[in-house]
């Protein structure tokens, strides 16, 4: 029984008692301390939540198919994208790695039992859920069509913005405890529940990328939260501190509100580089490239993250001099994105590279992030930024990198990880004609909008009758087009996800061959994990593994002598 | 194949339009028409950035493929050799700094040319802009005129707005112009631009304003300067000439425009009352406000407003001070921007409407408008109160 959870060769996986049988009913789920289970939880609220922004994402894509509209009146139209954009940052892209994936696989490639503080995991969960119902509260209290900025002075002036806005905002507020309480768990599990042996530079790249958006998480987010804080008593109590109607100033609630939300950019797409250095990696069977160079670029992004606030506001009236300076700073964040994605290249040089669904998502990753990373120097160039800024060349460029790079990593890592976490096997040749259908239907629906854009078509339009309307149609028509394949791309995967639970082949403990320590316990893992501590070595080291027939899966080669686990406390 | 593949190129480079005809200011795939001295250097900075991007799209596009087929496991059963390198600093510090020099260069461009955009010449024809949910006014100090909806501009001269808002935040774009700023509440910020070809272009406001934000529009009328003087001159005068019998006409084509967003032509509620029948629940003082009161308790000799024209005007120029039931009280005032004999026509314009616009809100062909007086026979307040004085310095008569 003791090695029942650490990979061997002959043994076959009789574990019967995994955390998803370990206890049973309702409560043992809702009053779980177990890290898999919330983040599971995490998971299918995320991914409902997902859902939601969906709809709204295609009630606004129906909509302009005509240059007057063609669903909805004004009015609604504002709000669908006002909660398209409000649900996926705050419901799903922030919390969708670090709090599904990541509490889920955390805590397992440390080899540890769990985070170090699981009652604040349960209750940075809990935090979530509130801030969701929050939400829905906004919808029925007079609506929200603020935009998921919350600009002021519109959405302080009760005349303008409609009533949900203090519902919305309150729900923002918590919503970012929840999303501190998740980074500082991470921050302090990973500094203190590393096993012996596990160096900061031995660590997996995920954690390492998981690591810099804890730091963000926790410094950032507070931010934010004095803001909407601030937003909410000039709405109530009508103190001025941003409306200039009061007193007030506009410009300095935008200064406060990217302060947090510029680096909140890097909490949705770090995690996601991070889950591509895995993927990438594992399923090429080929160490990867540079690692230092990776674990570095995200320190550096998540420092560069903290100073590039300005370059959302070239065109607010901050002087000249500071949009300056912001232009010039917003570049270096191209640095080490730039050098990742030539690490990963490099990683794929002489591997063995599989092509299923998760490594599909990985490439598709690497062509959609260059595109959504090259498209980022016209906006942060002051010349061609003027002329870009607020239209649908912003729009396409960060749905580039905050759906077509962040989501798209996630669902890839949700496959990447399934087996895992629910003991089956998807079916494969659904998980790539899926893949091929999102990954076509994003480059249309999202391609078309630079054009869009830098022809002149302002973001946030419910209509577009103009001097420009017919060729802004060709385009418009386009992108929904794209948006339509989209969707049925991501049901598609909803179903054969869904499916794999009745009747998925079971998933052996290392169906992909990884070595990072999750690759080690079994699927799912057990209660606790480890019944023993296991032995950390290489985690990029394929070498060691070979494709077991009788498994279904890699086991360790037999004639390789596995690393003995170390006794001595892993070095800080 | 080769003529293709050339033209391809040059489409996404951005050298042509597909299907245009050569013409260096003319739409290309990327840009929209190029119709001021500033668009070109911001036109050469973004194809600049598309070479480099293209560049590094197909290198990296290339290699993905490549690699993803020359190097693809066709089966399970490999034992993995672990060739190639893990680690190379040289080739890690070269695609470290050859993109920081390429960044380096395109943050300079993008320098260059934004810092153009900032300063505005010392000689620039100046232009007030007022932006308010959903209109934008254009005051023109020069000539005493104010424009809503449109504005004209002279032709190879310096133009600049001086700009601000009444209520929210908004933001001017001109696509033609590549020029763009925001509008902010209790605040002015500028931008100009020199207009290079004459024609008639679109302006966005491009910071979300609340409902109707799309509809935000306006159109910049670039004109040689003869043309220029000749309608600035045409618009200081033209409703000053004009008989009584004509204003109604006027007010519908030239002043309706900005009131449209709010108040429709059709009986649909909108954001503020519909002008269809406006004149009728004035008179019949049958309209209730937000603080208990009633118009007929308001109206008549020796009350708030002598004469159902007067509370019009009041609610022209000072909007807050009455709101009407069922209403948010959205609209801003209207003060400095009409003048009197303005505000005369749009009283007018909303007496006669019937006669103006169909069942529908369309304006109706020639309409009948000789007798104006067929009605209660009043006559029109600011042309009593006698201080239109068509230089733009128009007193208020405040009651």
């Amino acid at each position: 029984m003791s090695d029942m959870t650490t990979l061997t060769p002959d043994q076959p996986i009789l574990v019967r008692d995994n955390y998803l049988t370990h206890s049973r009913g309702l409560l043992s789920w809702l009053l779980t301390l177990d890290h898999k289970r919330i983040g599971l939880m995490y998971l299918v609220s995320v991914l409902g939540a997902f859902f939601m922004g969906g709809v709204f994402a295609l009630l606004v894509r129906t909509q302009l198919l005509t240059p007057e509209g063609t669903i909805m009146e004004q009015d609604q139209y504002n709000q669908a994208f006002t909660l398209h954009g409000a649900i996926m940052v705050f419901l799903v892209i922030i919390p969708s790695v670090p709090a599904s994936l990541g509490n889920f696989i955390l805590p397992i490639m440390l080899g540890a039992k769990d985070v170090a503080f699981p009652r604040l995991n349960l209750f940075s969960y809990y935090l979530w859920v509130i801030g969701a119902i929050f939400f829905v509260l906004a919808l029925f209290t007079g609506g929200l069509d603020t935009g998921w900025t919350f600009y002021t002075p519109y959405s302080t002036d009760t005349n303008s913005a409609m009533g949900g806005v203090i519902p919305a905002l309150t729900a923002v507020f918590i919503l970012g405890f929840a999303s501190i309480f998740t980074g500082m768990n991470f921050m302090v599990t990973i500094h203190r529940l590393r096993p012996p042996g596990m160096t900061w530079f031995r660590m997996p790249l995920f954690l390492w990328s998981i690591y810099a958006t804890a730091v963000i998480q926790v410094l950032a987010t507070p931010v934010l939260g004095i803001t909407l804080l601030l937003l909410i008593i000039e709405r109530a109590f009508g103190i001025g501190i941003f409306n200039p109607a009061l007193g007030g100033d506009p410009v300095l609630y935008q200064h406060f509100f990217w302060f947090y939300s510029h680096p909140a950019v890097y909490i949705m797409i770090l995690p996601a580089m991070g889950i591509i250095s895995e993927l990438i990696s594992v399923h090429s069977h080929r160490h990867i490239f540079g690692y230092k160079f990776i674990a570095w670029s995200s320190v550096a992004i998540a420092v560069f993250s903290f100073l590039v606030w300005g370059h959302h506001m070239f065109t607010s009236g901050q002087s000249a001099l500071v949009t300056v300076i912001f232009s010039a700073i917003t570049f270096s964040v191209a640095i080490p994105s730039a050098v990742k994605v030539f690490n990963w290249l490099a990683t794929m040089y002489k591997g063995h590279i599989s092509w299923n669904t998760p490594m599909l998502y990985a490439m598709g990753f690497l062509f959609i992030f260059t595109i959504g990373g090259l498209t980022g120097l016209h906006l942060g160039t002051l010349a061609t930024d003027v002329h870009l800024h607020d239209t649908y060349f912003v729009v396409a460029h960060f749905h580039y990198v905050m759906m077509g790079s962040a989501l798209l990593a996630f669902i890839g890592g949700i496959h990447h990880w399934w087996p895992k976490m629910t003991g089956r096997m998807y079916n494969e040749n659904a998980g790539r004609v899926a893949w091929f259908l999102v990954f076509v239907g994003f480059n249309v629906t999202f391609m078309s909008q630079f054009m869009l854009g830098s022809q002149g078509m302002p973001r946030r339009y419910a209509t577009y009758e103009g001097l420009e309307q017919e060729l802004f149609q060709f385009y418009h028509v386009i992108s929904t087009m794209g948006s339509y394949v989209m969707a049925i791309g991501f049901l598609m995967t909803a179903v054969y996800l869904l499916l794999s639970l009745f009747n998925g082949r079971r998933a052996p403990t290392n169906p992909w061959g990884g070595r990072s320590l999750e690759w080690q316990c079994a699927s799912p893992p057990p209660h606790d994990n480890f019944s023993e501590q296991p032995a950390v070595g290489d985690c990029y080291d394929f070498t060691v593994l070979e494709w077991s027939e009788k498994e279904q899966g890699y086991v360790w080669r037999s004639d390789v002598a596995r690393p003995e686990p170390q006794s001595s406390e892993g070095g800080d | 194949m080769t003529a293709f593949v050339t033209y391809m190129l040059m489409t996404l480079l951005g050298t042509v339009m597909p299907g245009a005809a050569e013409d260096a200011t003319a739409r290309t795939f990327w840009m929209p028409e190029s119709a001021s001295a500033q668009a070109p250097f911001v036109d050469h900075v973004f194809d600049f950035i598309n070479v480099i991007c293209y560049i590094f799209l197909v290198l990296i596009t290339i290699i993905l493929v490549y690699f993803a087929i020359r190097y693809r496991q066709k089966k399970n059963e490999v034992n993995f050799s672990g060739d190639g390198p893990v680690h190379s600093t040289p080739l890690e510090l070269t695609w470290t700094m050859v993109p920081m020099l390429l960044v380096v260069a395109i943050f300079y461009l993008g320098m260059v040319g934004y810092l153009d955009l900032r300063r505005s010449p010392a000689n620039a024809y100046e232009v007030s802009v007022t932006a308010q949910k959903w209109t934008w006014s254009f005051d023109h100090p020069e000539f005493a005129v104010n424009q809503g909806g449109e504005v004209y501009v002279p032709l190879g001269r310096p133009v600049e707005f001086l700009m601000t808002s009444a209520d929210v935040l908004h933001s001017l774009f001109i696509p033609a112009f590549r020029v763009k700023q925001d509008v902010v509440p209790g605040r002015y910020s500028r931008l100009w631009f020199e207009p290079t070809k004459p024609g008639t272009y679109q302006l966005y406001c491009t910071e979300y304003c609340g409902r109707d934000h799309s509809k935000m529009l306006a159109l910049v009328h670039v004109l040689p300067e003869d043309e220029f003087q000749a309608a600035m001159g045409k618009l200081a005068t033209e409703y000053m000439d004009l008989p009584e019998h004509d204003l109604p006409t006027y007010a519908l084509d030239r002043l309706y425009n900005r009131c449209s967003s709010c108040h429709s032509l059709d009986g649909n509620m909108v954001v503020g009352p519909s002008f269809k029948g406006l004149w009728e629940r004035t008179t019949s003082g049958e309209t209730a406000f937000t603080n208990g009161q009633k118009l007929s308790d308001l109206v008549g000799p020796g009350k708030e407003f002598e004469t159902p024209e007067d509370y019009i005007r009041d609610s022209i120029v000072n909007p807050q001070h009455l709101i009407v039931q069922n209403y948010a009280g959205a609209m801003p005032s209207f003060q400095g921007q009409l003048k009197e004999r303005q505000i005369t026509a749009l009283i007018l314009m909303m007496k006669y409407l019937d006669r103006l616009v169909d069942e529908n809100g369309n304006p109706i062909e020639s309409p009948d408008l000789n007798e104006l007086d067929a009605g209660d026979g009043s006559g029109s307040p600011a042309e009593e109160a006698g201080s239109e004085t068509g230089t733009g310095q128009s007193k208020d008569n405040g009651e």
